[in-house]
């Protein structure tokens, strides 16, 4: 009985339905944020590394970092890994991926965003934004995910329709297949832009 | 589904060690929730980023493809970035931009006809209107009152996309010179593409003094600089993506391939 009840528990654990005042949250948590990080974009006073560190601290609050490292690699090639290197890659993988966004973020720091109203997807909720120039548009769509410790995290971005996660996924997955993690880990170290 | 029944697992065992008469507590409870929140990730995602998604992308020019993915690469490199450079060293961005908006806007017959043949006719009228305004009130589309006044936003189609909304599949991958990743549907669809942009009946206009084979010349002259134009504004996109790759030909590969089926569906 008293098993039962557990199982019970740790179920409702694992199934946490989405509410309409959750669409709400993600919609204030998110566009929180991104505001954020546009201020941030346009305050020409402030020196790029201190802008930098700023907007890292803020995505640091909306981006589930440590979620992304393992979907990427995915059941795959995760479970396998040792501590130790599943500690390597998630730190090579963050490092990474804020590079890459940070970079991203400096090619569209005269756009506006455009927020749609979040949509609920399973348990999830996706949030379609749009980064608008003067005669350009780019789609980006988060995937927010609740974790039980910190509330809604994003886990994926879609860029055009194309999945961050999916994409590092496949292409981690091919080194992977004819190369060791160490391989992996070498590929990691993005070089840095060349300064022109 | 197989994370459950490891929690399950791990609870029964704690049950088993301890006895029945020893209750299990609030950190025994705790320590099966963060098990879950270590490895619940998968099953939680998995649908989602499911193996499908990993299919890889039907291939068979993989050689060839990637030859011509360096060659474009070197292009980029040692023709187009330096050369784009120069150029917008001597033109502004902002007349960059109206250029990229003066052949936009000259394409317009292009997106209307694929719009009409995708059933969009609600987009197409808006194409129509755009080309009315941005001509006249626009100078000859170097500015986009449609979009900035009126609202109306363009919605490009091509003839690649049309195919594929009729249920055509993409057939093989392929890196054409110059343009990049295409696929073999794509890529036929370039065909009637150009014929539906007016710098293709350049050479038949009978202009004078221009021969037919001069009003060729014009027509390439004049698509080669509209690419270099439009390079011109997006040379660091490529480069950034660039280093987000770990192997450049699947990578773009795949991104190229994501981005249409994704446009298709729209």
């Amino acid at each position: 009985m008293k098993k039962a009840v557990f199982v019970l528990i740790g179920m409702m654990l694992l199934t946490q339905p989405v509410l309409a005042s959750d669409v709400a949250e993600v919609e204030a948590f998110l566009t929180q944020r991104l505001d954020g990080v546009m201020a941030l974009l346009q305050d020409k006073k402030l020196d790029k590394k201190t802008r930098n560190d700023k907007i890292v601290v803020i995505i640091t609050e909306a981006f589930d970092f440590d979620t992304m490292a393992k979907l990427s690699l995915g059941k795959k090639h995760w479970p396998g890994l040792s501590g130790k290197e599943k500690k390597r890659f998630t730190d090579l993988f963050i490092e990474r991926l804020k590079a890459s966004y940070l970079e991203k973020l400096d090619l569209y720091d005269d756009e506006k965003i455009v927020y749609s109203k979040p949509e609920q997807v399973k348990n999830k909720v996706q949030m379609l934004t749009e980064l608008v120039s003067k005669d350009n548009k780019i789609t980006m769509l988060y995937k927010l995910y609740k974790s039980k410790k910190e509330g809604w995290r994003v886990y994926d971005v879609e860029l055009e329709g194309v999945s961050l996660i999916t994409t590092y996924r496949s292409q981690f997955n091919e080194v992977l297949q004819t190369g060791t993690m160490k391989d992996l880990f070498a590929k990691l170290e993005r070089p840095e832009a060349e300064s022109n | 589904m197989s994370f459950l029944m490891v929690s399950c697992a791990g609870v029964k065992q704690k049950g088993l060690t301890k006895g029945f008469q020893e209750p299990l507590t609030v950190s025994d409870l705790s320590i099966v929730a963060q098990d879950a929140s270590d490895e619940i990730g998968f099953d939680e995602f998995e649908d989602e980023f499911s193996p499908v998604t990993e299919e890889t992308v039907f291939d068979p020019l993989s050689g060839y493809n990637r030859a011509m993915t360096t060659f474009n690469d070197k292009f980029f490199d040692y023709v187009l970035s330096p050369v784009s450079r120069g150029y917008s060293f001597v033109v502004p961005e902002g007349g960059r931009i109206g250029i990229r908006r003066f052949f936009k806007n000259l394409f317009y017959p292009l997106r209307f006809l694929n719009n009409v043949l995708q059933v969009k006719y609600d987009q197409a009228a808006i194409e129509t209107a755009r080309f009315i305004v941005n001509s006249t009130v626009g100078l000859l589309g170097f500015f986009d009152p449609a979009e900035e006044w009126l609202g109306l936003e363009a919605h490009p189609e091509d003839f690649g996309q049309t195919l594929g909304v009729y249920g055509v599949g993409p057939g093989f991958h392929i890196v054409l010179p110059f343009i990049g990743p295409s696929n073999l549907r794509d890529a036929i669809g370039l065909i009637p593409d150009a014929y539906s942009v007016p710098l293709a009946y350049i050479p038949e206009m009978n202009i004078s003094g221009v021969s037919e084979s001069d009003g060729t010349l014009i027509a390439v002259g004049a698509e080669s600089y509209r690419r270099l134009n439009s390079a011109s504004l997006s040379l660091e996109e490529y480069e950034s993506l660039r280093r987000d790759a770990l192997d450049l030909y699947s990578f773009l590969r795949d991104a190229y391939e994501r981005n249409r089926a994704a446009e298709i569906k729209e």
